[in-house]
């Protein structure tokens, strides 16, 4: 059985009572549509804005000379390093060169088909593949490019069993059901934006930075989010461009992006080539492990994949070396996506893992506890907490996996093939700074207020949660206020980071509130208030990990990650070339579970992404039009429930005071993480085909 | 609204005599059905006609009923109630419907839209060649039935006149098993890569065959049916010869003039196909032999 708080912004959002960044209210508002490149490179020479101009409804049509002067900011916040309009550069399609304005969002974007732009020394645009490798620079780097310790040359040589191959994994579009959407509104030097953002604390920041004035001065709300998955992470030019019109015009200005410039001013997951070598001894023990990797960027910003990163900790061996290069190409700017890194990168990794144990004629769970490190193999750190070999065997359990005979096509039902197949998960613990602010009022009543985006994981209710359980007062009694940039900051609803930062400020606004009124856990609120004469009381509370600002999984001398295993089955027609996942057990160690029903959700989500990653998503970049190709949801297609089969989710017992005050770690991403590879690991299985490009398609499993 | 660049009028005739005349003085005007089709046109800009003629006032449409044995299907009724109220009597149409979209398109989809688009993927179509259907025409200047193996002419092109309206299909209720398949990447709100629909008629010993998005336009398998009906041991329900599912798929992929494109190969769709028609098949006879001989 699942308990844990049903969410308490469920009923707004089922009635449609939840307001988000486009039902800001835009009665005196202008509409602005964007007018963008069309082709990935070369120069923009000249842009005729005069029809546009003249058409019905059309208040303005902003280029460069009309933008006021822009100040300098790196990525992150920004999402693309150039802020938008101020280079005649093409630096890839889709990126803006004009904004229409016009008293509707119909009149704004026809008149945006009316601007012409001329570009020159436009070339045919290089694929990823075909460009040099690079080492990437700047603040879309997130960990080491090169990592190494022991000699993996020697370690291969010395392997009984080795393995060595390339895998890939496709470009891959976030696609949120919300669109980004922004309304700026400016009245004399204070902005206010309305913005669909994973942080309101990175947009204020950004546009404070960018129009020069202070902080304080722009207030952003984002209370809900309609899906983000890393796509509102940072600041996309539209947010900048919506301000600056605003600004120019003197009225507010609604900027609402197309489906279409979601696909390319949003960015997206590139595409990765990854080389993963294994050596082993004949009873599976790693002597080696290397794994390399490549992904596509842009020109500019040198955003890096780094796929190689899970696979420094996740294994004993005496020897590992990673590196990880870009390439830099004529495209959108890529982006965090769910699940960053590990997400592409374990693909590769537990795919190899699983052509070893082959190899060994050994079964693939019993090589991952083969190797199960006691520290990190790395920089031989104590784990924080690391429950792998307890989601190995409890996955196992759930999954019947002791009855699954090795052979390659030994299960059938009618004309379907049925593989089963596993794999291990991780993800990095990246944590950042949150605070929460938390007031009584006589009546007992608790309302908890916090910057934090509520963008469909459940936060209010796992605020709810912990409030309600340092104070010891029933969860209903608390009001959680948040996605106001007024409230008390937290980072940002991205890298899984949440639950740990804002849960861990809660506990401690709740431990003050407690302490200032002598109180116990338990105690009434509205009797503690009256004893103490008081009326209303407030309290905040902050939490940051070790040096106050954001960290990544390995800081203060501990190995911090999260852990899980993944067990699927699949059928496979092999007449057709068909594959769908019937079955997938995933078992994991994300810390203390504060909310299991909101937990569980969040997995089965994860898993139904990673099914997509492994079967379905693919943005097709074409060489010749230098883009991609299907900037909708026709063409770039998504898992449906239909395809879904039965999902079993599940935690062990994990506890985590090192990664967070109240024990958790963040599991956002994690369920998303070996999918793929516990997939194409099962494809193997029923049909003795490996496949090591993501998507796996009907030609891959054709006779 | 002052929003006009090019103004599109919008005609809401409350009549079927009312829309033909309508129609027929605005030969231009695009009749709008579910708008399941045309509403993605006209957002993508693919198209801005100059006038919207919609059809969902028109009760007259919107209804089935039995006329002369068949089942008479007006030109709006959804697919979500071709599902309910029409699955035991058309099996194979209520199967490729309920393959159609998501519960939203099938609530709003029709096959009066899926014949004016003549799309050669649309799933109503396979089932309605198999099941030998008329299409209703009609206009001021009168009503014509077409067989739908003769409606189709080309990619997205179709019999029907400038002042002509579908008004219904005329469809024989099954005396034998129906069949549809259909390949896609997902289970759902999935365009076919290829679909083959399969009626048997014990009736008359004959076999009904519908072959989607495997050519410039929906398509019979003439050879096959033939092919399949003298094999066939309509009265006596002998199990299927050796190799005639076989050679029965091979004549299905033969009739196909697929191409590629970004959903699949020319050689996979006749592949596909071959492979859907020996397993409807199957499945077919085994029903047919299951529960004896019908009709
Ligand atoms: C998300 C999505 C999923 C879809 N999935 C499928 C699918 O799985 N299979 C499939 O086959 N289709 C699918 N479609 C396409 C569409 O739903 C079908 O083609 C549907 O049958 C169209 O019917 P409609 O009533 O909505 O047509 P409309 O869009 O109203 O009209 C379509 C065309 O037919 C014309 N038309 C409509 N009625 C008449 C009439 N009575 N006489 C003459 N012309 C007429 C219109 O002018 C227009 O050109 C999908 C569409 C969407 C948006």
């Amino acid at each position: 059985m699942t308990t844990g708080l049903t969410r308490p912004d469920g009923p707004a959002k089922l009635t449609g009572t939840a307001h988000y960044a486009a039902d800001a209210d835009t009665s005196d508002a202008l509409a602005a549509a964007l007018v963008t490149t069309t082709v990935p490179n070369g120069r923009l020479t000249a842009l005729h804005t005069a029809d546009a101009e003249a058409a019905p409804g059309v208040v303005r049509v902003l280029t460069r000379a009309d933008l006021p002067p822009l100040g300098e900011l790196s990525t992150p916040p920004l999402g693309f390093p150039v802020p938008p309009l101020l280079e005649d550069t093409v630096h890839h399609e889709g990126e803006p060169i004009a904004v229409v304005l016009a008293e509707t969002w119909e009149q704004a974007r026809h008149a945006a088909t009316l601007v012409r732009a001329e570009y020159a020394d436009v070339t045919p645009a290089v694929p990823f593949g075909q460009a040099e490798d690079v080492v990437p620079h700047g603040g879309l780097v997130f960990g080491e490019t090169d990592e190494s310790k022991g000699d993996v040359t020697a370690g291969l040589a010395a392997a009984d069993v080795s393995v060595t191959a390339t895998y890939t994994t496709a470009d891959r579009h976030h696609s949120p059901i919300e669109p980004h959407a922004t309304l700026a509104r400016w009245d004399g030097d204070q902005l206010v934006l309305h913005s669909s953002v994973q942080s309101v604390l990175f947009a204020q920041a950004a546009l404070a930075a960018l129009f020069g004035v202070p902080p304080e001065n722009v207030r952003v709300f984002c209370p809900f989010v309609g899906g983000g998955f890393g796509c509102k992470g940072f600041v996309w030019p539209h947010i900048p461009l919506a301000a600056a019109a605003a600004r120019v015009t003197g009225r507010p200005v609604k900027l609402v992006l197309t489906r279409a410039q979601m696909f390319t001013l949003a960015g997206h997951q590139p595409a990765t080539r990854q080389t993963v070598s294994l050596g082993a001894t004949s009873d599976g023990r790693l002597t080696a492990l290397r794994h390399t990797s490549s992904n596509a960027s842009a020109q500019l910003g040198d955003y890096c994949e780094n796929t190689p990163h899970g696979s420094t900790w996740m294994y004993a061996s005496p020897a590992i070396e990673t590196s990880t290069r870009i390439q830099r190409l004529h495209r959108p700017g890529p982006t965090p996506m769910r699940s960053p890194h590990e997400g592409p990168g374990m693909f590769a990794l537990e795919s190899a893992m699983d052509e070893l144990a082959h190899e060994l004629g050994m079964d693939p769970v019993e090589l991952r506890l083969r190797n199960e490190p006691e520290v990190d193999p790395l920089t031989g750190e104590p784990f924080s907490s690391r429950k792998l070999v307890e989601c190995l065997r409890e996955g196992a359990r759930r999954f019947g996996w002791s009855e699954r005979n090795p052979e390659i096509g030994s299960m059938r039902d009618g004309h379907e093939l049925i593989g089963w197949g596993m794999a291990a998960a991780t993800m990095d613990s990246p944590r950042s700074p949150s605070s929460a602010r938390l007031r009584i009022d006589h009546t007992g009543h608790v309302v908890v207020e916090t910057g934090m985006q509520e963008i469909g994981t459940g936060l209010p209710a796992m605020v709810q949660a912990v409030a309600a359980e340092t104070l010891g007062c029933p969860p209903e009694d608390v009001a959680v206020r948040h996605g106001d940039s007024d409230f008390p900051p937290h980072t940002g609803t991205f890298g899984s980071m949440s639950t740990m930062g804002l849960g861990s400020a809660v506990r401690a606004a709740a431990e003050s509130a407690l302490e200032k009124l002598g109180a116990e856990p338990g105690d009434p609120l509205a009797g503690a208030l009256a004893e103490a004469g008081l009326t209303e009381l407030e309290s905040e509370g902050r939490w940051s990990p070790e040096g106050g600002g954001m960290t990544r999984g390995r800081t203060g001398g501990y190995s911090i990650h999260t852990y899980g295993s993944i067990f699927v089955e699949v059928r496979v027609d092999p007449d057709l070339g068909l594959l769908r996942m019937s079955r997938a057990v995933g078992v994991y160690a994300g810390g203390r579970i504060l909310n299991p029903l909101a937990a569980r959700s969040q997995m089965i989500g994860g898993i139904t992404w990673g099914y997509g990653q492994a079967v379905l998503e693919q943005s097709v970049f074409e060489p010749n039009l230098g883009r991609f190709l299907s900037k909708n949801l026709a063409g770039y297609i998504v898992p449906v429930n239909a395809d879904i089969g039965e999902i079993d989710v599940s935690f062990v017992d994990d506890d985590d005071r090192v990664a967070s005050a109240i024990g958790a770690k963040g599991i956002g991403e994690l369920g998303a993480v070996g999918v793929s590879a516990a997939i194409a690991n099962a494809v193997f299985h029923a049909t003795g085909r490996r496949v090591r490009d993501l998507p796996i398609r009907i030609h891959h499993l054709l006779p | 609204m002052n929003t006009a660049v090019s103004t599109m009028e919008f005609l809401r005739p409350a009549t079927l005599a009312e829309a033909l005349e309508t129609k027929a003085a605005h030969p231009e005007a695009v009749p709008l059905a579910g708008g399941t089709d045309l509403m993605v046109e006209l957002n993508f800009d693919r198209r801005r006609p100059p006038a919207l003629l919609d059809l969902t006032r028109i009760t007259e449409l919107a209804e089935w009923s039995e006329v002369d044995g068949h089942i008479r299907i007006g030109a709006t009724v959804p697919y979500a109630r071709i599902i309910t109220e029409l699955g035991s009597r058309l099996p194979g149409l209520a199967m490729a419907a309920r393959t159609v979209g998501s519960p939203q398109i099938r609530n709003r989809g029709t096959l009066g839209g899926n014949l004016g688009s003549a799309s050669p993927a649309g799933d109503g179509h396979p089932p309605l060649l198999a099941g030998h259907a008329t299409v209703e025409l009609a206009s001021v200047r009168g009503s014509r039935r077409v067989p739908v193996d003769a409606f189709f002419l080309g990619p997205k092109r179709s019999v029907v006149e400038p002042d002509e309206l579908v008004v219904a299909v005329r469809v024989p209720p099954a005396t034998g098993p129906q069949q549809f398949a259909k390949v896609g990447p997902r289970n759902a709100m999935v365009i076919a890569v290829c679909a083959f629909a399969l009626a048997l008629h014990p009736e008359n010993g004959t076999v009904g065959t519908g072959i989607g998005s495997a050519g410039p336009t929906p398509l019979r398998a003439r050879d096959a049916e033939e092919f399949l009906a003298a094999e066939l041991d309509w009265a006596g329900g002998r199990p299927l010869p050796e190799g005639v599912a076989e050679r029965f798929g091979e004549l299905v992929a033969a009739a196909a003039r697929p191409i590629d494109d970004v959903r699949g190969t020319a050689a996979y769709r006749g592949h596909a196909l071959a492979v859907l028609a020996r397993r409807t098949l199957t499945w077919a006879w085994r029903d047919h032999t299951g529960r004896g001989s019908c009709g």
